[in-house]
């Protein structure tokens, strides 16, 4: 390709986007707004899948230990329960530790009289965390079955309902981004039509006086690039500053649930978005030039 | 440098337009190709353009075969035969210069060679005073001679024109034809459908005349009717 002729190719995409300023405006709007939504999407998704990973690992089981085992006999029942293939740690909190957790949560006079070792009801308990979070049932079940363990407990329908809940989320997210950008990708073929349509004739003469096929698509191409960038670059910039506010505005509000922090995330978006409108422009723009060139 | 060979064709809608159709045009020959609307002047036209192949039949030009032209070697071949249109086809947002560089331009000339074949072309159909002008300030007659110098522009060695004086006064007409005569002979082959009986009286040129997609007469030094 000569240096000349990309030359003229850029100066007529640039032209013709001033030509049909409209119409240029049109397609960018559209590929902002998509890219926008996407873009949306792409975060919200992010953060639930954080989010929902954050509580799964936060999911383990209490095994509480039966009151008449000696210290050996914990000891063993240890060593049974971490050899249980999925189980990843095991941690002994014993009955004063137990008690000096609640005393720390709940306050001095929830305590008050059963400090003593003696008097003191809670039992010696395992915190198991399993290696993935989805055996988290599995290995409750089977702890149930070994001799020495009292009771086991785990949020058990919170558990099942938590990685349901995720995974649907994480398709719901998937879906739509596809949809949108397919979406997208039509509405900037459909206006970047319109403009083929407006230079029917000139493309028409440019097949009788012999250009190729290239020399007329390329300036379409280029022009639909440079729509689906400067489309994708209003969302990106949006969404820069929305997601900052929203990360600050969550650090004080809900501190509970973090947000991905900013840096983490929004280049990833960014040069997403860019390559998206980069495609969906170029892609556009060649579909609705096919036509044009059967002479 | 055209031979046509058993050429039909038939549009998609059944119209049967041409008829095995065998022809032999020679270089530097001016051709008039007659008939009534609907004989079929238009579609050999078009046929020589490459808008379209035949339904069957070969049809040579310039020792290339038509009908075995791959779609990426059919601009090189429009690059070498210069075609005029009844209805003129200029861009209208485009000065008369800019039309006839258009041309130019769209096979990759250098800007230098444009810069100098232009005006060229322009002096040659009387327009270089005009060359900025845009087309809706022109006449007919001087729209169609804008045709005429991005047709020669390129320096193509056959001009197929279909009925370029179609939309013509008589006077207006054959100024067209004194420029397509020209450059007939400066060394270029024309081809040119008509129902112009006045203009073909006046040329004595080769006759070729349809009737219902067939040949019904090849004269040279041929009349209308």
């Amino acid at each position: 390709m000569l240096i000349r002729n990309i030359l003229h190719y850029i100066k007529e995409a640039f032209l013709s986007i001033g030509r049909n300023g409209w119409m240029s405006f049109a397609s960018v709007s559209v590929v902002a707004v998509s890219l926008f939504i996407l873009g949306t999407f792409y975060l919200v998704n992010l953060n639930a899948e954080h989010i929902t990973a954050e509580l799964e690992s936060q999911v383990e089981i209490i095994a509480e230990v039966a009151e008449d085992l000696t210290a050996e006999e914990i000891e063993q029942l240890r060593v049974t329960v971490i050899q249980l293939p999925e189980v990843e740690e095991v941690r002994f909190v014993s009955k004063s530790e137990a008690l000096q957790r609640l005393k720390e949560r709940m306050g001095e006079e929830w305590v008050e009289g059963y400090e003593d070792e003696e008097r003191n009801p809670l039992p010696h308990s395992f915190e198991i965390r399993t290696i993935v979070p989805q055996d988290v049932p599995v290995v409750a079940g089977k702890l149930e079955k070994i001799p020495g363990i009292a009771d086991v407990e785990y949020g058990a329908g919170v558990v099942e309902k938590l990685f349901r809940v995720g995974s649907v989320v994480r398709w719901i997210g998937l879906t739509f981004m596809v949809g949108l950008a397919v979406t997208a990708m039509f509405l900037i073929a459909n206006t970047i039509k319109l403009t083929v349509n407006a230079r029917s004739k000139e493309i028409m003469i440019m097949k009788w006086v012999g250009a190729t096929e290239w020399f007329i698509r390329w300036p379409f191409v280029i022009e639909g690039i440079i729509l689906g960038l400067i489309g994708a670059l209003i969302p990106s910039l949006l969404l820069y500053y929305l997601y900052g506010e929203a990360v600050n505005w969550s650090q004080t509000n809900i501190n509970f649930l973090p947000l991905l922090p900013s840096y983490l995330v929004i280049g990833e978006l960014i040069k997403l978005l860019l390559l998206l409108g980069t495609i969906i422009g170029a892609l556009g723009s060649a579909l609705s030039v096919r036509r044009f060139l059967k002479v | 440098m055209i031979e046509i060979r058993h050429v039909n064709m038939v549009y998609p809608n059944g119209v049967r337009a041409l008829n095995d159709i065998n022809l032999n045009i020679d270089r530097n020959e001016f051709v008039f190709v007659v008939g009534a609307s609907g004989a079929g002047k238009s579609t050999l036209i078009r046929l020589l353009g490459l808008e379209f192949p035949p339904t069957a039949g070969k049809i040579k030009v310039l020792g290339k075969e038509l009908t075995r032209l791959r779609r990426r070697e059919i601009p090189a071949y429009r690059r070498s035969i210069g075609v005029v249109f009844q209805d003129f086809r200029l861009l209208e947002n485009r000065c008369v210069y800019d039309n006839v560089a258009f041309a130019m331009q769209v096979v990759g000339a250098r800007p230098r060679d444009i810069r100098r074949r232009v005006p060229e072309a322009l002096e040659a159909v009387g327009l270089l005073d005009k060359a900025r002008m845009k087309p809706q300030e022109l006449s007919g007659g001087e729209q169609q001679r804008v045709c005429l110098a991005r047709a020669i522009v390129n320096n193509p060695s056959l001009i197929i024109a279909d009925e370029p004086t179609g939309n013509l006064d008589p006077k207006t007409s054959m100024e067209i034809i004194e420029h397509l005569k020209a450059i007939n002979i400066r060394g270029t082959t024309v081809i040119m459908a008509t129902h112009d009986r006045e203009i073909v009286n006046a040329l004595k040129k080769r006759v070729i005349a349809l009737e219902n997609g067939r040949i019904i007469r090849d004269e040279q030094r041929g009349e209308y009717s």
